[in-house]
């Protein structure tokens, strides 16, 4: 997996991609929480160079959105693949985390 | 088109996870051959790793689990017969269904990988036989 961020104001923009599978789900955990500040109270996580994903790719996003959220934070997730995003609405997440169409709109909603 | 794999991990070299890209490796072969939509490779490849992992790391106890993989895909429907040596698991009744429908806060973390089986996979069938677990399923792009 590849990141990058890109802060503005207490809005941070993290850009994930490339595959997130049994193998590398912990790190990319480790890489998503060290990019929280915590003055950040927007979140959106960007996944669309994400190609693939399995349900422990799924348990690290669900951890993620569950903590936010104790915080009083927004997340949201945006520019899903049509792969990902058919996973997404199997897995009912596209109901538990606001998922937008692209980042504009993620930072309008 | 028909391919077949046979996985095996012993438990004192490195994780189970090792063996994802020859799983990978062989739908992306087969994904370019016979042009699938990019949802086909997505849920066979997802199907795969839970069941593969699954069986790896939570099928057996004396520590080496051999999986026996067979994939024969046909107009954009493939089908997938996975037998493993390791103990008896049938991922239609012995596994609790997550409730899907539970708000953020109170989603369980766990749980999510059989039921994406489940529900992406159709046609299911378990049967345990000759001391092996024996599951096959048709997993289609939509």
């Amino acid at each position: 997996m590849e990141f990058s961020h890109d802060r503005s104001g207490d809005t941070l923009v993290v850009n994930a991609s490339g595959r997130v599978d049994g193998s590398n789900a912990s790190d990319f955990l480790e890489s998503l929480q060290g990019m929280f500040d915590p003055g950040d109270q927007r979140i959106i996580l960007d996944l669309g160079g994400l190609e693939y994903i399995s349900s422990a790719g799924l348990r690290v996003l669900l951890m993620a959105a569950q903590n936010l959220d104790k915080q009083n934070k927004s997340f949201s997730i945006c520019s899903l693949t049509e792969a990902v995003g058919d996973v997404f609405r199997i897995s009912g997440f596209d109901q538990i985390i606001n998922v937008f169409p692209s980042v504009e709109d993620a930072k309008q909603g | 088109m028909q391919r077949s794999l046979h996985l095996s991990h012993p438990p004192e070299q490195g994780h189970p996870s090792d063996v994802l890209p020859l799983i990978e490796d062989i739908l992306n072969e087969m994904a370019e051959a016979e042009e699938w939509p990019i949802t086909l490779t997505m849920r066979a490849n997802l199907i795969l790793e839970e069941l593969v992992l699954n069986t790896l790391t939570h099928g057996d106890t004396s520590g080496l689990t051999k999986i026996d993989l067979e994939l024969e895909s046909q107009d954009h429907a493939l089908t997938i017969r996975l037998s493993d040596d390791g103990s008896p698991f049938n991922p239609l009744t012995d596994a609790p269904a997550p409730d899907v429908t539970l708000p953020l806060a109170d989603r369980p973390i766990g749980g999510l990988g059989v039921y994406l089986v489940k529900t992406m996979g159709e046609e299911l069938e378990y049967r345990r036989e000759n001391d092996r677990n024996h599951l096959k399923l048709v997993v289609h792009p939509e």
